[in-house]
């Protein structure tokens, strides 16, 4: 740009200043350096972004180092669940402890139910033999006593005859008063004893009938039977159901203790309960392979080149793990390796590279 | 620490919401808001001087001068003065050879001592019209028999100023580049301009076809003569520049979509590059200036145009801006299926427009427009920046080759 091009700016009347001419070519100057430097940084940017990209599209063998703290989230959950899961270890153990007591009570108590079944049984057996033995004979003095009663039926007939020549005898004066009284007392003894016969008579009847037949007496004995063998059966449900929710338990307790024993091996555990600093490191599936235990770890500047034997790989967590990737951003899949690092600040890289440099350099 | 994230977003956000409102309020007065169209009376015939300034368009002026000779306008009212800015091609012969072919209309062919740019070349042919109206327009376009007719009837309007016509595309289906150009094309014109009609403010007429009272541009001559930066001249965006001015002066600005030209949009990426180079770099000038005399914009302009005049070009910016973040903090996020399901929609629903409304310009793969989401990308990464680092260019842009230095008095000969 010459002079007489920025003077034509100003149309044909306008003469520059010698000094806005100077300003202008310094100002001038100095935006085309300014342009000429940051375009050339936007084109090295441009191409640094674009070759970073395809390189992290194509390697197999980065791996994004994540830095764990006793107070990360992931770690305070993990351990929140593993605080939880042995705690339901202590209550089941409670649990298992109460319901071994119940079950032994129950059983004791079925025994005895059981014990009191047989003494029943037998009781019965035993009133039933002596019934069947005694009802008969009780029957036979039964029909005698009838017999018995009807005969004095007939005499006490005869009596009142007697009592109506006695008012006769009396009234004729063939006998005195007093032996009237005398003999109308007798008289009325022998109505009395015909009346106890008879209420003898009908008691002997019950006995007879409670031991011939199937009576209320025993009804109730066999209700009573049936009640205590439905408390029996009642209680071997109960005791079913209390052994299964013991071995149901106990099985939750084995289980909790498996799980327990594969979260110990979880980097968040290892993290979270050790005192020493440990260094994690995400490997996405695509470089698996070289997530191997004793495999040599790089770290590199720029991210790629420049490499550096910062450690090795100390153990490999095969759960499943979902971060964004470090370059693209996107959810990629993986899992956790536990990286032994002679060189601690490597651990905050925003990647390393296992197993062999990069870029040969 | 926590500001300028937040007034990027309010930026983002304004932007992209007074976008939409334009887009859907252009969409409303369009079919409920007649006042939104100016009252035309095309009784009024003013003489008009169409100015034709060229620059390395070979045998396409020739075309768009035949098509300018065609119009229905009384041939006695208007004339064509062709100015050639040092084409170092044969466009100069072919501005000849129209002159001697076209007899039924007055056409001037004229030449530029030296390459000075469209701007000055416009100046340049305005020293040879004494017509009430200027048309100026781009020598690759073919005009509409109607368009002067058109243009001259809106100035029946007395406070406007500066009327802009319709550019449609002429090469739609060439190849996905055109085709988006397309559906951009209409939507700006048939939409976004729309509510800007309204308050007779639009604040960028193409010069594809831009016609301007005779008095108001040499009013603005001086000012678009004299347009430099540090030093060097401006000969880019002497359209936006020339509507910028005449709102500034207190007249009004319209786009009669009635009055058409046709042209040919670029084709290759890097001719489209360059041209939204030169376009977004008058943008950002455009922008300067309106920062720089903001208290006078306020006092002189209607809310929508300077909202129009700072938000777009300040919009540009801060989508370079959410560009190199997207990239930085997640480069896929522009590969998802949600923007090229929201492009594919608008690219549907404007086909149909266009193929309604514009069957000249109808689309036969609608579906290319899902590219414009990488276009947009790299437009806003690459375009903005360079730029803003570019402002000491200033050649014709697309039709551009080396121009000869010239001497300062033959400038504004």
């Amino acid at each position: 740009m010459t002079a007489s091009m920025l003077d034509a700016a100003h149309g044909p009347k306008k003469t520059r200043k010698p000094l806005q001419l100077i300003f202008y070519k310094v100002t001038l100057a100095l935006y085309r350096l300014f342009a000429i430097v940051t375009l050339y940084a936007v084109l090295v940017g441009i191409l640094a972004y674009a070759f970073v990209m395809g390189f992290y599209a194509v390697s197999t063998s980065w791996a994004a180092p994540v830095i764990l703290s006793a107070y990360d989230e992931k770690s305070l959950d993990f351990m929140q669940k593993l605080v939880i899961s042995r705690q339901s270890i202590e209550d089941l153990k409670v649990d298992v402890i109460r319901q071994q007591t119940t079950l032994q009570e129950m059983d004791k108590y079925r025994a005895s139910l059981l014990a009191l079944d047989n003494e029943l049984q037998t009781a019965i057996a035993s009133e039933q033999n002596h019934d069947r033995l005694t009802g008969p004979q009780l029957a036979q003095l039964d029909e005698q006593k009838q017999a018995d009663n009807r005969k004095t039926q007939e005499v006490l007939a005869q009596v009142h005859r007697i009592e109506a020549q006695i008012e006769s005898d009396l009234a004729a004066g063939l006998i005195t008063k007093g032996d009237a009284a005398t003999q109308l007392a007798a008289l009325n003894r022998a109505n009395t004893d015909y009346t106890d016969s008879r209420i003898a008579d009908v008691m002997l009847s019950d006995s007879v009938l409670d031991k011939t037949t199937v009576g209320t007496k025993s009804l109730e004995v066999l209700e009573k039977q049936a009640e205590l063998r439905s408390d029996i059966a009642q209680l071997d449900v109960t005791l079913s159901v209390a052994q299964k929710q013991l071995r149901e338990d106990n099985r939750q307790i084995d289980r909790l203790h498996d799980a327990i024993a594969i979260a110990k091996q979880s980097p968040y555990y290892l993290n979270a309960s050790g005192g020493k600093r440990l260094y994690f490191a995400f490997v996405p599936y695509d470089n698996q392979a070289n997530a191997v235990v004793g495999a040599p770890i790089y770290d590199c500047y720029l991210n790629m080149a420049f490499c550096r034997k910062v450690g090795t790989v100390k153990q490999v967590f095969l759960g499943e793990q979902v971060v964004n990737h470090p370059i693209f951003k996107n959810q990629v899949r993986g899992l956790t390796i536990l990286m032994d690092l002679s060189h601690p600040e490597s651990a905050k890289s925003q990647t390393v590279f296992l197993g062999r440099k990069p870029l040969l350099f | 620490m926590f500001v300028a994230p937040i007034l990027l977003w309010l930026i983002m956000v304004l932007c992209l919401v007074i976008s939409v409102v334009k887009y859907l309020m252009g969409l409303i007065l369009r079919i409920s808001f007649p006042s939104a169209k100016i009252s035309k009376d095309y009784t009024w015939q003013p003489t008009v001087s169409v100015l034709l300034p060229c620059y390395n368009e070979g045998e396409t002026v020739y075309y768009s001068i035949e098509s300018i000779g065609k119009c229905n306008y009384p041939s006695d009212r208007f004339e064509v003065i062709a100015q050639d800015d040092c084409s170092v091609d044969d466009s100069y012969e072919w501005m000849l050879k129209a002159q001697r072919d076209f007899t039924n209309i007055s056409i001037r062919v004229g030449r530029n001592d030296f390459n000075c740019g469209k701007a000055r070349t416009v100046c340049n042919a305005l020293q040879h019209s004494s017509a009430e109206i200027i048309i100026s327009i781009d020598s690759d376009c073919i005009f509409h028999p109607d368009a002067i007719r058109e243009l001259t009837a809106c100035f029946a309007e007395p406070g406007i100023g500066s009327v802009g016509g319709r550019v449609g595309v002429s090469n739609p289906n060439d190849n996905v580049i055109t085709a988006i150009q397309t559906i951009v094309y209409f939507a700006a014109f048939e939409l976004y301009k729309i509510p800007e009609n309204l308050t007779r403010s639009v604040c960028c007429i193409s010069g594809c076809l831009f016609a301007i009272r005779r008095e108001l541009l040499l009013e603005i001559e001086p000012t678009l003569r004299a347009r430099h930066w540090f030093g060097i001249p401006v000969n880019q965006g002497e359209d936006r520049f020339l509507t910028h001015q005449t709102l500034m002066r207190g007249y009004g600005t319209y786009i009669n979509n009635d009055a058409l030209c046709w042209t040919a949009v670029p084709t290759k990426l890097s001719v489209l590059f360059n041209q939204q180079l030169r376009w977004r770099s008058s943008i950002l000038r455009d922008l300067f200036y309106t920062l720089r005399s903001l208290p006078a914009h306020v006092f002189k302009l209607h809310p929508n145009t300077i909202f129009t005049m700072v938000l777009t070009p300040l919009g540009a910016i801060v989508a370079l801006l959410m560009v190199i973040a997207m990239l930085s903090t997640n480069p896929l996020a522009w590969a998802g299926p949600e923007p090229l399901v929201v492009y594919l929609g608008i690219a549907a629903a404007l086909s149909w427009a266009i193929k309604k409304f514009s069957v000249r310009e109808t689309i036969q793969h609608p579906l290319a427009f899902g590219a414009y989401i990488a276009w947009s990308v790299a437009s806003s990464l690459f375009i903005t920046p360079l730029a803003l680092l570019t402002f000491d260019s200033g050649d014709w842009g697309t039709r551009a080759k080396a121009p000869e230095e010239a001497p300062i008095d033959r400038v504004n000969a």
